[in-house]
């Protein structure tokens, strides 16, 4: 038993305003992963994972694994739902990488799956399950959900650091021209620095155009033991390391910082660590890390070690994220431009990965070189929980 | 096929063939009676959460915390079990009522169920030395303010579907 763990495939979705229920999405994605890797059947998974946040209150339906189970034909031995509000689809392959390195299982299927579209009338119920992420009675009753809770981050990063509006909005312009080139896509239109300034300052300073979508969508990956995955693929995408942090801090006044997330620091860190990363900007060639918002991405540039403290807007000003830059940063379009169904979102981001290393992306967003090391990375909730995964073409 | 082909297909003089599977309409609620879940605001007595002081500190007019009595944390929110050392021997201390504005936002689309009504509004996290919470600002709009801006305490009572007298602290700037 090797330890190691590898994605060998995987599918998805189309992602959106879809007229399909949180079942119809579950199937549509088990049946595109399935189709996509050849020599792995629905009889040799052993074990399921499913990343779900709140389908009790988007889509009144709870113990949502065993119902994937029985959509896909699955008999698993070891079977579970994470949730970690956005970071659950992480959550969820971190866990089926750990049963697998701990020699239970070979092969895992982990899917991520949310249905997060109501109609527009019902917009601010779906912002009252969002505000739910948040310690609902000192911060949600206050007002605060995604868009209310980062901008304040955005103010205070733009305070302390003089972070600008526009390096905000390139940070949006750049991933949702990505995003024009990737056929799931929530939004496919590419959008310049101008088009998100001039966007309605939803929760100022940020502008809708800085914010992720509310999004319909699921993600499928097959995560599979070394020894199963040299049987049936020559371009694996290992987990080479993972680690995540959690301060003991949840609620506003118990966070670290509001420019600033140790916990991004710590779970990367820790997953350099396994991974033998010593210079993550020299090491990285791609990753997908949260932009939930836009001025999360230039806080994840200083945290990830890509940028000093502070220099989170230069970064991308000089363009140094782009796909030709340091590191290629949110290639598929992030969830910026993807959107953001939440419980699929690191999924989609572990096969996004993947997909660079085989070349199945198209050309206009794929990273320049042969990348050979990724790295996603999610937060949850306030910000609180912060994980990150790194994957390599060799087994560590 | 359809059912209105079925009950033209000439099978049937009057309509209905034997085999049809009998039909019939039930009713549900128009509304349903849910509860007292959505407007964010917890009940506040003894009969419902474990922190009814800092509640009724609130409703007497002072914003208090818990603190522990055996290793002096402050926390906030207010616990029954201190997070440093998980004693319970915990007490209400005052917090002070004027801060300054840490950070804020203005909510404009984005509000939840029960506050739609209420937007914009501005949305700010206030630094009262100890601890720093998150707080609605009254009397201001997001263009009026920066960070830094002293703020004082300002009590609201929740006219709701409740019997309860229930409170919140909000800011207001000085
Ligand atoms: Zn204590």
């Amino acid at each position: 038993m090797s330890g190691n763990a590898a994605i060998v495939g995987g599918g998805l979705t189309e992602w959106g305003e879809r007229e399909a229920t949180w079942k119809d999405l579950a199937q549509e994605a088990g049946k595109a992963t399935f189709d996509d890797v050849d020599g792995i059947d629905r009889s040799d998974v052993e074990g399921l994972f499913v990343g779900a946040v709140q389908p009790e209150r988007f889509a009144f339906q709870s113990h949502v694994a065993p119902l994937v189970a029985e959509l896909l034909g699955i008999d698993a031995e070891m079977i579970s739902r994470t949730e970690l509000a956005c970071a659950s689809g992480q959550a969820a392959l971190r866990y089926a990488w750990l049963a697998i390195a701990a020699g239970q299982i070979d092969v895992a299927l982990v899917i991520g799956v949310e249905k997060m579209n109501l109609g527009k009338e019902y917009m601010p119920e779906m912002q009252s399950t969002m505000t739910n992420v948040l310690d609902r009675e000192f911060d949600g009753v206050n007002g605060l959900n995604g868009p209310s809770h980062f901008a304040q981050f955005a103010q205070r990063h733009m305070h302390e650091h003089g972070t600008t509006r526009e390096q905000l909005a390139m940070v949006s312009a750049k991933n949702k021209t990505h995003a024009a080139a990737t056929d799931f896509a929530q939004y496919r239109d590419a959008v310049d620095v101008d088009d998100v300034l001039e966007s309605y300052p939803i929760a100022p300073p940020l502008n809708l155009l800085d914010c992720s979508g509310i999004t319909d969508g699921a993600a499928g990956v097959l995560l599979v033991s070394e020894e199963k995955a040299r049987e049936v693929t020559d371009t694996p995408a290992y987990i080479t390391g993972s680690g995540q942090s959690c301060l003991s801090s949840n609620s506003i006044n118990n966070l670290p910082s509001m420019t600033t997330w140790p916990q991004a620091r710590e779970a990367s860190e820790k997953a350099y660590d396994q991974a033998g990363i010593e210079d993550p900007l020299a090491e990285i060639d791609v990753a997908e890390v949260h932009d939930c918002f836009s001025i999360s991405e230039v806080i994840e540039y200083e945290q990830l070690g890509f940028a000093a403290e502070g220099e989170g807007g230069a970064f991308i000003e000089e363009g140094r994220s782009e796909l030709d830059g340091d590191v290629a940063v949110n290639p598929r379009g992030g969830l910026l431009g993807c959107g953001h169904p939440l419980g699929a979102t690191g999924v989609c981001q572990a096969l996004e990965i993947h997909r660079q290393f085989t070349g199945d992306v198209p050309a206009e967003r794929a990273v320049a070189g042969d990348p050979e090391t990724g790295l996603i990375h999610n937060l949850s909730g306030s910000g609180s929980v912060h994980s990150v995964m790194t994957l390599g073409r060799d087994p560590q | 096929m359809t059912r209105d082909d079925r009950s033209n297909d000439g099978s049937s003089n009057d309509g209905s063939s034997s085999d049809d599977p009998p039909r019939e309409t039930v009713s549900i609620p128009n509304e349903v009676e849910l509860p007292r879940l959505l407007d964010f605001y917890d009940l506040q007595d003894a009969e419902h959460t474990g922190i009814h002081e800092f509640y009724g500190n609130l409703r007497d007019g002072e914003l208090t915390t818990t603190r522990c009595d055996d290793c002096g944390a402050v926390h906030f929110p207010p616990r029954i079990v201190c997070p440093e050392c998980l004693s319970d021997d915990l007490s209400y201390t005052s917090l002070p009522h004027e801060g300054t504005l840490h950070s804020f936002t203005e909510v404009r689309g984005t509000a939840a169920i029960g506050m739609t009504d209420d937007t914009p509004f501005v949305a700010g996290v206030v630094d009262l030395g100890d601890v720093r919470l998150s707080a609605r600002i009254d009397d201001a709009s997001y263009e009026d303010l920066e960070i830094g801006d002293p703020v004082r305490l300002k009590i609201v009572d929740i006219d709701g579907p409740t019997d309860q007298d229930r409170v919140f602290y909000r800011f207001v700037p000085v």
